[in-house]
């Protein structure tokens, strides 16, 4: 009985994963997923006293669960923990808006003790042509600038705070430094910020530490596409253009056209000189 | 029972959720229960997850791959060869195209013939008062079976099928279609052609073929 089960969801998980889901599913649920970002410390995470994530390591991501609207209580565990009644972290209540996607941060705070946050993901459409990167400072470390190709186009950013930027779609070589400075204590790395696509960019660890480290979480699926594809301006593969009738006759209204479409070559060429 | 409808439940959630995602693990949590057999001497065992939640890394390789541009345009059986160049849009939305119709246009925001999924879009003007009638004008003739082939920047041919070629009315092409991201890896190519309206100086329909990898 139970095998039929699961055999017939996986072969419904198949189908799904054959027939380009769209990546954000149920409109009446919540996207959930959760960031490991405290070092050295496998741990397990009770949502509503159940068991949900299994020796979760650090620097993994897990989700997106798709959850109904509501509050969770979550609570990080040791990984030998038997149940949630001795969390190292919380328990901490999540309230969830359907529609919305969001990742729950485990990770140290700027003074070093183990704490967690909860980030709402921009999910909202982007412009044909256009990334977002998303920059997360969830380290023990003080404030600090995201530099790009060098130059700072985040300052003073500083733990447990988010920089939200629409960018034109391309890579980045991006590094983070403390504020005010350039001198890199992350990266440089290169950061494809894609079109359609939020690539959200974690500055984790811990600066005393020397575990300080980029994790990236991506949300594609925000695309937006050309209106058209204008591909000719000329006529002369026309299946109804006035040549068609085999050179039997050369009409005036042919001869005027074809003396019109002369004088617009004559104009574009004469165009293109003047640019040149 | 209602214990174990309920988690089933969670997990065709879980494994709809995935569905939406790259690479991410299916393995049903079930087989867990096996350890519940397993664990009957130990006074207070440790418990198992309700759902088997997929977990990846954080690395830069988790990024969308940077794309690895089409260079160069072939379908042999019509004498067509066309060089390929990125292409973003016009001010107007839409796709941009490079000015001679002997030159393709790859649009550079979507997929590429190595993306896990998707549709790689390629286009070209069909003519030009300027530059005459270009290689795509004998597009409509690619019609199902027709190979075409696609090389990139990494010097690789990929080899496609065509599965249908049609002429659509400009205002019902289903644009995103055309650029969608999901599904099978595709090649869509797209030109003009049908009627022209000669006050206007535009073609009523775009030729659309669509193509899939061979073999």
């Amino acid at each position: 009985m139970r095998k039929t089960l699961v055999a017939g969801i996986a072969a419904g998980a198949l189908i799904a994963l054959a027939g380009a889901l769209p990546a954000h599913a149920a409109d009446g649920d919540a996207q959930l997923s959760v960031f490991h970002a405290v070092p050295g410390v496998t741990v397990d995470v009770y949502v509503n006293d159940k068991l949900t994530i299994d020796d979760f390591t650090p620097g993994s991501m897990a989700g997106p669960l798709d959850l109904a609207a509501g509050k969770y209580t979550v609570a990080i565990t040791k990984s030998d923990a038997t149940d949630a009644s001795a969390p190292i972290i919380g328990p901490i209540d999540l309230t969830l808006e359907a529609g919305k996607d969001y990742t729950a941060v485990a990770n140290l705070g700027a003074d070093g003790k183990p704490t967690a946050n909860l980030f709402t993901n921009d999910i909202s459409v982007l412009p044909a042509g256009q990334g977002r990167l998303t920059v997360r400072h969830v380290a023990a470390a003080p404030a600090v600038d995201v530099l790009a190709g060098g130059s700072p186009v985040i300052t003073g950013l500083t733990n447990p705070n988010e920089k939200v930027l629409n960018l034109p779609a391309g890579v980045v070589s991006a590094s983070v430094a403390a504020t005010g400075t350039t001198d890199p204590v992350i990266g440089p790395a290169d950061v494809n910020v894609a079109d359609g696509v939020n690539t959200i960019v974690y500055a984790w660890g811990s600066l005393t530490d020397k575990t300080l480290a980029l994790a990236i979480q991506t949300i594609p699926g925000l695309n937006s596409d050309p209106g058209s594809i204008p591909a000719g301006s000329a006529g002369l593969v026309a299946t109804n253009k006035p040549f068609d009738s085999a050179g039997l006759w050369v009409g005036a209204s042919v001869i005027a056209l074809l003396s019109a479409a002369a004088l617009t070559v004559f104009a574009v060429r004469r165009r293109a000189q003047a640019r040149r | 029972m209602r214990a174990a409808t309920r988690r089933v439940g969670i997990l065709v959630a879980a494994l709809a959720v995935c569905g939406g995602m790259v690479g991410c693990s299916t393995t049903a949590s079930v087989v867990k229960g096996a350890t519940l057999f397993t664990a009957v001497a130990t006074p207070k065992p440790q418990p198992t997850a309700a759902v088997q939640v997929p977990i990846r890394g954080t690395g830069l390789d988790q990024q969308v791959p940077i794309a690895v541009a089409p260079v160069r345009f072939r379908i042999e059986s019509l004498g067509v060869d066309m060089t390929v160049a990125p292409v973003g849009l016009t001010s107007t939305g839409s796709m941009e195209l490079p000015p001679d119709p002997a030159n393709a246009g790859w649009y550079q925001y979507g997929s590429w013939p190595a993306s896990a999924a998707g549709a790689t879009v390629i286009a070209a003007h069909v003519d030009s008062l300027y530059y005459d009638i270009g290689p795509l004008a004998k597009l409509p003739q690619a019609t199902a079976g027709t190979e075409i082939i696609v090389t990139t920047a990494d010097g690789k041919d990929n080899r496609y099928v065509v599965q249908n070629e049609g002429m659509v009315t400009k205002p019902d092409v289903p644009w995103g279609q055309v650029f969608d991201r999901t599904g099978q890896p595709r090649l869509t190519i797209v030109t003009c052609g049908g009627e022209f309206d000669y006050t206007r100086r535009t073609y009523l329909d775009n030729v659309v073929v669509t193509a899939l990898p061979e073999g």
